[in-house]
């Protein structure tokens, strides 16, 4: 059999929460830079509101100030029909920053990518943490390996073209 | 002829030098950014849809043994004679041990930007910009021991508590599993905060800076510590000669995990091969 790749096979506990059709995080991080500006009309929460003890994912929106960097986060509705759990557009400084989901719920970001974290906002300011100063994150633009998980090609080899194809 | 990757702190100077200035070559030539750009793109998490094929899946092993494969391929074609060291962290834990040398990988990133200033990938030696990293920063990046609140290297026994469970991987085959080698060693544990991170999780932790993201292929030090972790499954399978990889199949339609992790026969994308057929690569090299 061939695994299926760009399937959307998923099982009944995932189907509450998952998104209708997958989007890769270039899709979701593209999407981000359009709407900047609705980002600042989303429901500010205080910088001093209590972390959740449970249910990651359940937080809201933020907006605050995090040693020195304006973070900002929202779930995102997709086509407006429903709120998708696990899909949240984070900016730091107004740049994108790319969340991912582990199955237990918690949070990695591009940036941390070995640890997980309660919520977006933890995440979103572990990621901060890590941040050199003066420097910002970067919109990883489109590589040679395509868009969605794309270093998925069936036979498709790092380097030009396949010609370093390998046989192990 | 079956070559042989040693450990980093027995090369000669030589082999030092041949085998930094093949990595050079290889970012001069474009060629190493694309191992950067792959290793990210492949990222996905296991609460997300989609095929893991690189993390939080059985096939972590198999994969960054064909990824490190790959890598040393394209070193051998600058120079024949070079093949990826490994580093062994149960031996060398310091900030000043081997690796991290002026004639190897350079030392710690300096203080005030985390900015390695040392040894050949130091952005001043001009040989070694960031170009597929996740901020717009050009140098390499290193924060090693996590001075802002800091941890160990994993120990032997981190390690011999890997090696020691016998079954390969375990269902779900993801990040939430406690028992199994893969996941052991790759290193996701429960809860948060430092216990959570275990051996292959832990060495990116304690390295920090590029090592800690998606990018984290920009610091060669990967190689050296994927040979590490490639080693430990050559010898699990030396320790439970009766197991394999699992899943021997594709887990079944009604089954979560349809689809989302590649079984014992499945091609692993990107590559050709199966898991089955990177099980053995003792034809091509071998540890020394």
């Amino acid at each position: 059999m061939v695994v299926g790749v760009g399937g959307v096979a998923v099982g009944a506990e995932q189907q509450t929460t998952a998104e209708p059709v997958r989007r890769s995080r270039r899709e979701v991080t593209r999407g981000l830079l359009g709407s900047a500006a609705a980002l600042a009309m989303a429901p500010v929460v205080a910088a001093s509101r209590p972390l959740p003890t449970a249910g990651p994912g359940d937080a809201g929106a933020f907006d605050e100030t995090y040693r020195g960097r304006r973070i900002q986060g929202v779930p995102v509705s997709d086509t407006g029909r429903r709120l998708v759990d696990g899909v949240w557009q984070i900016t730091v400084d107004g740049r994108p920053l790319h969340l991912m989901r582990r199955a237990d719920g918690t949070w990695l970001s591009i940036i941390d990518h070995y640890t997980s974290y309660r919520t977006p906002l933890e995440a979103t300011r572990a990621a901060v943490d890590e941040l050199v100063p003066g420097r910002q994150l970067r919109d990883l633009a489109p590589g040679r390996f395509g868009g969605e998980h794309s270093g998925v090609h069936p036979g498709g080899h790092t380097g030009k073209g396949g010609q370093h194809g390998v046989r192990a | 002829m079956v070559y042989v990757r040693k450990d980093v702190s027995t090369l000669t100077a030589g082999e030092r030098r041949r085998f930094v200035n093949a990595l050079l070559e290889l970012k001069r030539r474009g060629e190493y950014d694309e191992f950067v750009r792959l290793h990210i793109d492949v990222y996905t998490a296991d609460g997300e849809n989609g095929l893991r094929s690189a993390h939080m899946a059985p096939s972590f092993l198999p994969w960054h043994r064909r990824f490190v494969l790959e890598l040393e391929r394209a070193l051998r074609r600058v120079d024949s004679s070079v093949t990826v060291p490994y580093w062994d962290w149960t031996r060398d834990r310091k900030a000043t041990s081997v690796p991290w040398t002026k004639d190897l990988l350079g030392g710690n990133g300096r203080r005030s930007d985390r900015q390695v200033t040392t040894g050949p990938f130091a952005y001043a030696a001009g040989h070694w910009t960031i170009k597929e990293g996740v901020t717009d920063g050009k140098f390499l990046t290193r924060d090693l021991g996590r001075a802002a609140a800091p941890i160990q290297l994993p120990t032997k026994s981190d390690l011999q508590r890997a090696l020691a469970d016998p079954v390969y991987d375990v269902r779900p085959w993801n990040s939430t599993v406690r028992k199994g080698f893969r996941n052991r060693l790759e290193g996701w544990g429960s809860g948060s905060g430092s216990a959570s991170w275990l051996n292959h999780n832990r060495v990116h932790r304690w390295v920090g800076g590029a090592m800690l993201g998606g990018a984290s292929v920009n610091d060669p030090v990967f190689w050296m510590h994927h040979a590490f972790l490639d080693l430990q499954w050559t010898r699990w399978q030396r320790a439970h000669r009766s197991h394999r990889y699992l899943p021997a199949e594709p887990p079944g339609a009604g089954d979560a995990q349809h689809g989302r992790v590649v079984a014992r026969h499945e091609k692993l994308p990107p590559w050709d091969e199966t898991p089955d057929q990177l099980e053995d690569l003792s034809r091509i090299y071998r540890y020394g």
